[in-house]
């Protein structure tokens, strides 16, 4: 098999960090995510559930589920064992104590608070306004962890104060900053870039590398994060799939092969 | 019939019939006016309304108030384009992978041309059952730590009376009238989707009236085989097939992408430059030219619409 790719690695890293029984909800249009989350669920969560183009389902016993590019595409019936409207998806966040979520950015500052909103000064008149939150401030405030995912690691996301924030992360830092905020969720847990896997020390919340990518020096992931990250003396590579991993990710996941483009 | 009044009931003449809901097209200029505050349904790019989106545009309504759906889509953004918007209440006005945002909205988000009700999936469902519950507010958690009763100070922190919690106070969010599209009713406005309807059903609850165009409408007695599957009661049905074109309907048709891009090109033509020229060009072509639904579907043609199947 061909090396894998570096979104086959950010995949892979998802899906080793997603517990059998857990509940993945999906956008759509994000197909690592997507993999990651199906991966775990065909390679070691037979009893999980995804959500994925709306469709709420176990595909442990099926060989491929079609890739969707839009949300709301019907034709993810075919392979749903259950539909709930939007409102109570975002609404009834108690359901949600089991689940693990992801989060897009176009900033992240060094505790892991994120912005959609949009690029400043003035709220009012946003310099680039961006997609806007989604469900992401309800459901981040609640689910049992989230995952930071961007697909740019460089200073113009990784800064040092967010112009805007949409979604806490460890607030103003501190091990105890969430609790205090009274948010009942987990919190990140990792922040996957293209470049590196970074986590959050455990007493000041603070962003740490976790680990680089093949090829990807501690060097080069500092100068492009807008902060000073903290770097353990041994950081790492980002462990590589196995041949069993690759092989469900190539022939039922992504057989269409998005994540080697 | 005019679809405003909702004055007291008066009897009707003995030995009269149920009344009827169906609404013919020209009827629907009475169910709007400018200012007005519209609730448009269905979701990202599937379901929504777009026979009375284009109604809106050739009527040149201004000042409206669009609560798009949760996940907006460019039927909020070509009326934004048409000029008929002073301000969005939704959390995403977008086609995805289509579009990840949509071009009207955000070029005349920018330049200060439109005000944006800034929130998030969660406080935004909340100000829609607040006004379904006849209720001011609606708490939520989600908000609390972030910028958003900064940039929108309509949503309130606030310490909860029982818990003594910091919690995000939502107003409730009224829509004068939901225009909604569904897979069918019959002519006393019992709606039934295929799929779940979004969160079509929220919005008519918060609605103060509701027009939901059908696919097609059907008997009292089909709706009665199935009355679990009834969604909401309409207060006026539109008999509409193919009416959520360019989008998608479950059920019946696929999202017609090349239309899609074609009106996604006239919004980036107009961010990159202003120039207007391609969203006239659209406008005339599929808005302003066709009089009605029919001539709309004529203009898109037979052949491309029977293309659109979901097998």
């Amino acid at each position: 098999m061909d090396a894998p790719s570096v979104k086959e690695l950010m995949a892979t890293f998802i899906a080793r960090d997603i517990t059998d029984g857990e509940e993945v909800f999906v956008g759509t249009n994000l197909p690592v995510i997507r993999a990651g989350a199906l991966l775990a669920h065909l390679h070691h969560g037979p009893s999980m559930r995804v959500m994925v183009a709306h469709t709420r389902t176990n595909l442990y016993h099926t060989p491929v589920m079609e890739y969707f590019e839009l949300l709301t595409d019907w034709r993810g019936a075919r392979w749903a064992e259950a539909y709930f409207n939007d409102n109570e998806i975002v609404m009834y966040q108690k359901s949600r104590r089991d689940s693990v979520f992801f989060v897009g950015a176009l900033q992240i500052d060094r505790f892991g608070n994120s912005n959609l909103i949009g690029l400043g000064p003035d709220p009012r008149r946003l310099r680039l306004r961006g997609p806007g939150a989604i469900a992401t401030t309800t459901n981040a405030s609640h689910v049992r962890r989230f995952y930071l995912f961007v697909n740019e690691h460089s200073p113009r996301v990784f800064v040092p104060r967010c112009d805007f924030v949409s979604t806490v992360g460890w607030g103003p830092g501190g091990p105890d900053a969430r609790r205090r905020l009274g948010l009942p969720g987990g919190g990140p847990r990792y922040c996957i870039t293209p470049l590196a896997v970074l986590d959050f020390e455990e007493t000041s919340k603070r962003m740490r590398l976790h680990s680089t990518h093949p090829r990807v020096t501690v060097e080069e992931v500092q100068a492009r994060t807008g902060f000073e990250l903290l770097v353990p003396e041994r950081v790492p590579v980002t462990a590589l799939p196995t041949d069993a991993e690759l092989d469900i990710l190539r022939r039922r996941v992504d057989p269409q092969g998005l994540l080697r483009r | 019939m005019s679809g405003l009044t909702s004055g007291p009931m008066s009897g009707a003449e003995p030995g009269s019939e149920r009344r009827s809901l169906l609404v013919e097209e020209p009827a629907l200029s009475t169910w709007l006016r400018d200012g007005m505050c519209v609730a448009l349904g269905g979701l990202a790019t599937a379901c929504h309304a777009m026979i009375g989106v284009r109604h809106i545009i050739r009527l040149g309504l201004r000042d409206l108030t669009v609560v798009g759906s949760a996940v907006g889509g460019l039927d909020v953004d070509l009326l934004i384009g048409a000029g008929c918007v002073r301000k969005v209440v939704c959390p995403y006005v977008g086609a995805e992978a289509l579009a990840s945002i949509g071009p009207f909205y955000r070029a005349a988000a920018e330049r200060g041309e439109i005000e944006v009700w800034e929130c998030d999936e969660g406080q935004y469902y909340a100000g829609l059952q607040a006004a379904g519950q006849m209720l001011p507010f609606m708490p939520t958690r989600g908000g609390v730590g972030t910028s958003y009763p900064e940039v929108n100070p309509e949503l309130k922190l606030f310490s909860d009376p029982v818990r003594g919690e910091t919690l995000v106070a939502v107003p409730a969010i009224v829509p004068d009238v939901a225009l909604l599209h569904a897979a069918q009713a019959d002519a006393y406005g019992n709606v039934q989707f295929v799929g779940t309807g979004y969160a079509d059903r929220l919005l008519w609850r918060a609605a103060d009236r509701t027009l939901v165009q059908v696919e097609k409408v059907v008997s009292n007695e089909e709706i009665r085989r199935a009355p679990e599957r009834t969604a909401l009661l309409a207060h006026g049905i539109l008999r509409a097939p193919f009416g959520a074109h360019p989008f998608s309907s479950p059920g019946f048709y696929l999202e017609d992408r090349a239309h899609i891009a074609e009106l996604v090109e006239a919004g980036r033509a107009f961010a990159r430059s202003g120039d207007r020229g391609p969203l006239e060009r659209y406008l005339d072509r599929y808005v302003r030219g066709p009089a009605d639904h029919v001539a709309y579907l004529e203009a898109v043609g037979l052949r491309r619409l029977l293309s659109l199947g979901e097998y």
